[in-house]
C-alpha cells in the first residue's frame, strides 16, 4: 500500500511538474512578444527624432530636444535605444544622443548602478559610462575590473577602452590574470586596443607577468601596436618562455616590428627541435621583417622535411628580391619553390 | 509437461527475476532521474549566467585575438550541395577563416562542380605528414583569383576520419573546425565559438556548439532564412532529442567540467593539440568522441592545465535521419562507437589524476549512456510478460510506465523553457505544440525502437563484425517545404 501510494504520489508530482512547465513555456513566450510590442508603441512617437539625430541631420538640435522630452517607461525604452545605437555611430551624432542621456539623467544613474547589487544592472551601468565617454568615471570602472562578475569586469574593461584613457592600461592588463576574477583576454586586448601610444611601458611591463595570458595580450599588442620599446622583452620570450603560443606571439611580433639583429634569434628558433607551429611562425616572422640576412637560413629551409616549412621559406625568399629569387635557384623542381612561386602569381594576378 | 504447467513454470520464473531484478532497478532508476536532475540544475545555473552574459553582451567582431580557423569539409559524393556549402562557409562573419574541402574518392561530380564553380587551378604542393594518413592524396587546388581562401584536396576513398585528418594536414590557420559538408553554420557561428580560444588562448584546446535538425526549415543559398519545424514525426522526434542532449547534457556537463563528447557536426579544435595526439582515428566509429577522450587523457597524462568548453548558442544546422532504415544505422553507428570508445578509455575510470572526467563524466556515459538501453530492454520484455502472465497488478504497472515516461517528458520540457528562454529560434506557436507532441509520442514505439537498435550496434561489435557505413540520403536544401 505504501508502495502505490508512493508510486501515485511521484506521478502526480511529474505529471504536476510537466503541466507547470508548459505553462512557462507559454508564459516565456507570450511576455516576450508583449514586451516587444510595447516597446514598439512606446518608441513610435520617438523613432522620427531619433533617425534624425542618428543619421546626422539634426542641425539645429531640435530633434535631440524632443527626444530630452521623454518621460516615464518611454524614456525607459527610448536610452536603452540609444544606448544600443552608440555602439554603432560615432561623431556629432553619438554627442547628440549622449546629451540626451543626460538630460534623462541616465550617467548619474548608471555611476549609483555600478553598486547595485544586479549583476546586469552593473554591467550595463558600465557600458553606458563608457559608450558616454565619461571620463570622470574611470577611477570607478578600474575598480569594477575587479567586480565578483565576469560580465561586469568585461563591461568595465569595454568602457575604459571606449574612454581611451591610458591611465587604465595597467589595470585592464593586471586584470587578465587576476587568481578567480581575471579578465578575459580578448576583452583587454580589444581596450587596450583603443588606449593610444601611451600604453607602451604597460605592455612592456605586461611580458614579464607570471599569467599566460597576460604576457600573450602585452606581446601581441605590442606587435599589433609597433611598439618597438618592447623588443627586447619580445626576444626574451620567444627565447625562453614556458607557453609555446606566448612564444608563437612574440615571434609574430617581432616579425612586425622587428630589426636587422632579430634575424639571428628568429632562426634559432627554426631548428627542428623547436615545436613546428614556432617554426613556422618564425618562417613567417623572417619573411616579414623581409632581411636578406635571413636569406642563408631560409633557403636551408627548403629542404626541410616539413612541406609547410619548405613552402613558407620559399615564399619569404620571394618577397626578398633579388638575393631570395637567387637562393632559390637549384631548387626550381621542388615543389615547396613551385607552388609557392604559383600561389605568388596567382596574388599578384589577383592584385 | 502440459500447457499449464509450462505457463506455470513461465510465471515463476517472472516472478523470480522481478523479484530480484526490482530492487537494483529501482535503485537504478532513482540514480538515472537524480543525475538528470543535476545536469538540469547544471544547465539551469549555466543557461542563467548564459542569460546574464547575453544581457551585457558586446559586439565582439573577432578583432584583436581572434585566431584564425580552418574549416575542415570532408566530403563525398556531396555533388548536390557542396558549392552552395562552401560559399555558405566562405562568406561567413569572421576575420580570419580558410575552408579545406577535401573529396574523398566521390564517384560523383562533387569535384567537378567545386573546380567549374571557383575556377580551380592545381598546385604542386606537397601536403605535411603531420597526421599520418594511409589513403593517396591525388592533388591540392586552389581557386585561380588568388584571393579566396579555399583549399581542396582529392584523395582516393578511405572515410570521413582520414579525409578530416588530410584536411588537417592541408590546413594553415591555428584553429580547426570540423563540419559536415551537409551542415549549416549560423552566420556568427565561428565568432560565437572562436570566443573561449580569444578569452583563455593558452588553455582552451577544443570547444562544441549546439547543433539543431535543418529538417523542414526554408534554406537559401546556404543560410536558413526561416526556422520551422521537421514535417514529419521522426525528425520532429530528434528534435527533441537534439534539444535535450545539447540544452541540457552537454551544457551540465561543460558547467562542471567534463565534457567528454563534442559533436562531429561541428566541433573546435586547436590544430596543434589535434596534431600532437594523432588526429582522428580511422579505425574507429565514434571517431569524435574518441578524438575528445585521446585529448582529455593526453591533456592530463602531462598534467597540463587545459580546457573543453561547450557554446549553447546554436551554431550549426544538419540534415537528420527521415527515415527509420537511416535512423537505425545512425543509432547503431552511435551507441558501437560509444561502447568501444568506453572501452578503450576504460583505465581513465576512478583514477584520480583525470579528476571529473574519470569519476563523474566516464561513470555517468558507462552507466546511464551505454547500460540504458540494456535494461530499458530487459523492461520491455518483462513488464508485458508479467501482464500476460497476471503476474503484476496492471494500474500498479501502468502508473509506474506513466511515472518513468513522465519523467522523459519533464527533462525534456526543461530543455524547452531554457530554449524558449534563451533561444526562441522557432517564432509560431504550432512549433511549441508539436514540440510537446513529439516529447510524448518519443515514448510510444521511437525510444523502444532506438533501444533495439542501440543493443544491435553493440552487440555487432562485441561479435566483432565489421561496421558498414550506410548512405544518408540527403534531401538537399535549396526548396521550400511549405
Amino acid at each position: 500500500m505504501v508502495g502505490a501510494a508512493l508510486l501515485v504520489g511521484a506521478t502526480v508530482v511529474i505529471l504536476g511538474a510537466c503541466l507547470l512547465l508548459v505553462i512557462l513555456v507559454v508564459a516565456v513566450r507570450a511576455r516576450r512578444h508583449s514586451r516587444n510590442q510595447r516597446d514598439e508603441m512606446l518608441l513610435s512617437p520617438l523613432r522620427p527624432p531619433l533617425i534624425t539625430v542618428a543619421s546626422g541631420e539634426d542641425d539645429d538640435g531640435a530633434a535631440t530636444e524632443e527626444l530630452t522630452w521623454a518621460t516615464g517607461v518611454s524614456r525607459t525604452v527610448l536610452d536603452r535605444n540609444i544606448v544600443e545605437m552608440l555602439t554603432k555611430i560615432r561623431g556629432v551624432p553619438a554627442d547628440q544622443l549622449v546629451r540626451v542621456l543626460e538630460v534623462h539623467g541616465a550617467v548619474d544613474a548608471a555611476v549609483a548602478d555600478l553598486t547595485s547589487r544586479s549583476t546586469v544592472r552593473r554591467a550595463r551601468a558600465a557600458q553606458l559610462l563608457g559608450l558616454a565617454k565619461a571620463e570622470h568615471t574611470v577611477p570607478l570602472l578600474v575598480t569594477a575590473l575587479g567586480d565578483e562578475a565576469m560580465e561586469v569586469r568585461n563591461s568595465a574593461a569595454y568602457a575604459l577602452g571606449l574612454i581611451g584613457d591610458p591611465v587604465a592600461a595597467g589595470p585592464v592588463l593586471a586584470a587578465i590574470g587576476a587568481p578567480e576574477r581575471g579578465l578575459p583576454a580578448a576583452t583587454a586586448a580589444e581596450a587596450l586596443q583603443s588606449m593610444g601610444v601611451g600604453i607602451s611601458e604597460v605592455l612592456r611591463d605586461g611580458m614579464g607577468d607570471p599569467n599566460a595570458r597576460t604576457r600573450m595580450v602585452a606581446a601581441h599588442l605590442s606587435g599589433e601596436r609597433s611598439f618597438t620599446r618592447g623588443l627586447p622583452e619580445l626576444r626574451r620570450l620567444l627565447d625562453d618562455d614556458p607557453d609555446v603560443t606566448v612564444r608563437e606571439t612574440s615571434a609574430t611580433a617581432i616579425g612586425r616590428l622587428g630589426r636587422g639583429e632579430d634575424v639571428a634569434i628568429l632562426v634559432r628558433h627554426t631548428v627542428d627541435s623547436e615545436p613546428l607551429a614556432l617554426r613556422r611562425a618564425c618562417v613567417i616572422a623572417l619573411g616579414e621583417l623581409g632581411d636578406p640576412a635571413a636569406v642563408p637560413a631560409l633557403a636551408t629551409l627548403l629542404a626541410d622535411a616539413d612541406p609547410r616549412l619548405a613552402e613558407l621559406a620559399a615564399s619569404a625568399l620571394l618577397t626578398m628580391g633579388p638575393d631570395g629569387s637567387s637562393a632559390l635557384l637549384g631548387h626550381e623542381d621542388d615543389a615547396a619553390v613551385r607552388s609557392a612561386r604559383l600561389m605568388a602569381s596567382l596574388q599578384r594576378a589577383s592584385a | 509437461m502440459s500447457w499449464d504447467g509450462l505457463i506455470e513454470g513461465l510465471r515463476s520464473f517472472v516472478v523470480w527475476v522481478m523479484d530480484v531484478s526490482s530492487v537494483p532497478i529501482i535503485i537504478y532508476f532513482l540514480l538515472i532521474n537524480t543525475s538528470l536532475l543535476v545536469l538540469i540544475g547544471l544547465a539551469y545555473l549555466e543557461f542563467r549566467a548564459q542569460q546574464r552574459r547575453r544581457a551585457t553582451a558586446l559586439t565582439w567582431q573577432g578583432a584583436g585575438l581572434a585566431p584564425g580557423v580552418s574549416l575542415l569539409v570532408p566530403a563525398y559524393n556531396e555533388e548536390a550541395g557542396i558549392v552552395t556549402a562552401v560559399k555558405s562557409f566562405l562568406t561567413l562573419r569572421y576575420p580570419r577563416h580558410e575552408v579545406v574541402v577535401v573529396d574523398d574518392g566521390s564517384s560523383d561530380q562533387t569535384f567537378a562542380r567545386l573546380e567549374e564553380a571557383f575556377d580551380l587551378v592545381q598546385v604542386p604542393r606537397e601536403l605535411p605528414h603531420e597526421v599520418p594518413v594511409r589513403a593517396r592524396v591525388l592533388g591540392i587546388w586552389v581557386p585561380r583569383d588568388g584571393r579566396t581562401r579555399l583549399v581542396v584536396v582529392r584523395k582516393e576513398n578511405s572515410g570521413r576520419s582520414e579525409a578530416i585528418n588530410v584536411a588537417i594536414n592541408a590546413a594553415s590557420e591555428p584553429l580547426v573546425a570540423m563540419i559536415d559538408g551537409d551542415s549549416i553554420l549560423e552566420p556568427d557561428g565561428l565568432l560565437h565559438v572562436t570566443r573561449p580560444f580569444a578569452d583563455d588562448p593558452t588553455r582552451m584546446v577544443a570547444t562544441g556548439g549546439a547543433i539543431r535538425p535543418v529538417n523542414g526549415s526554408r534554406v537559401v543559398s546556404g543560410r536558413i532564412v526561416r526556422v520551422e519545424m521537421p514535417q514529419t514525426w521522426i525528425p520532429r522526434i530528434q528534435l527533441v532529442e537534439y534539444l535535450r542532449a545539447f540544452l541540457l547534457g552537454r551544457t551540465g556537463w561543460s558547467r562542471v567540467g567534463g565534457l567528454i563528447l563534442i559533436s562531429g557536426a561541428f566541433g573546435l579544435f586547436r590544430r596543434d593539440v589535434v596534431v600532437e595526439v594523432g588526429g582522428l582515428d580511422p579505425d574507429s566509429i565514434g571517431e569524435d568522441f574518441e578524438l575528445v577522450m585521446r585529448i582529455h587523457k593526453r591533456m592530463r597524462d602531462e598534467g597540463r592545465d587545459y580546457k573543453v568548453e561547450f557554446v549553447p548558442e546554436p551554431v550549426s544546422w544538419t540534415e537528420v535521419p527521415v527515415t527509420a532504415t537511416v535512423l537505425r544505422n545512425q543509432r547503431r553507428r552511435w551507441h558501437r562507437g560509444l561502447w568501444e570508445t568506453l572501452w578503450a578509455y576504460r583505465s581513465m575510470l576512478f583514477r584520480p589524476k583525470y579528476g571529473r572526467i574519470g569519476f563523474l563524466a566516464l561513470p555517468y556515459y558507462w552507466l546511464f549512456e551505454l547500460i540504458a538501453p540494456l535494461l530499458e530492454f530487459f523492461g520491455i520484455l518483462i513488464v508485458p510478460l508479467a501482464l500476460l502472465l497476471g503476474v503484476v497488478n496492471v494500474p500498479f504497472a501502468i502508473l509506474f510506465l506513466v511515472l518513468a515516461y513522465g519523467y522523459a517528458v519533464l527533462v525534456t520540457l526543461s530543455a524547452m523553457v531554457v530554449d524558449e528562454w534563451a533561444f526562441h529560434k522557432h517564432d509560431r506557436w504550432r512549433a511549441i505544440w508539436q514540440t510537446i507532441a513529439a516529447s510524448v509520442l518519443e515514448n510510444i514505439g521511437y525510444r523502444q525502437a532506438t533501444v533495439w537498435w542501440r543493443l544491435e550496434g553493440w552487440w555487432s561489435s562485441l561479435r566483432g563484425k565489421k561496421h558498414v557505413w550506410g548512405v544518408m540520403t540527403r534531401t538537399g536544401f535549396d526548396e521550400d517545404p511549405a
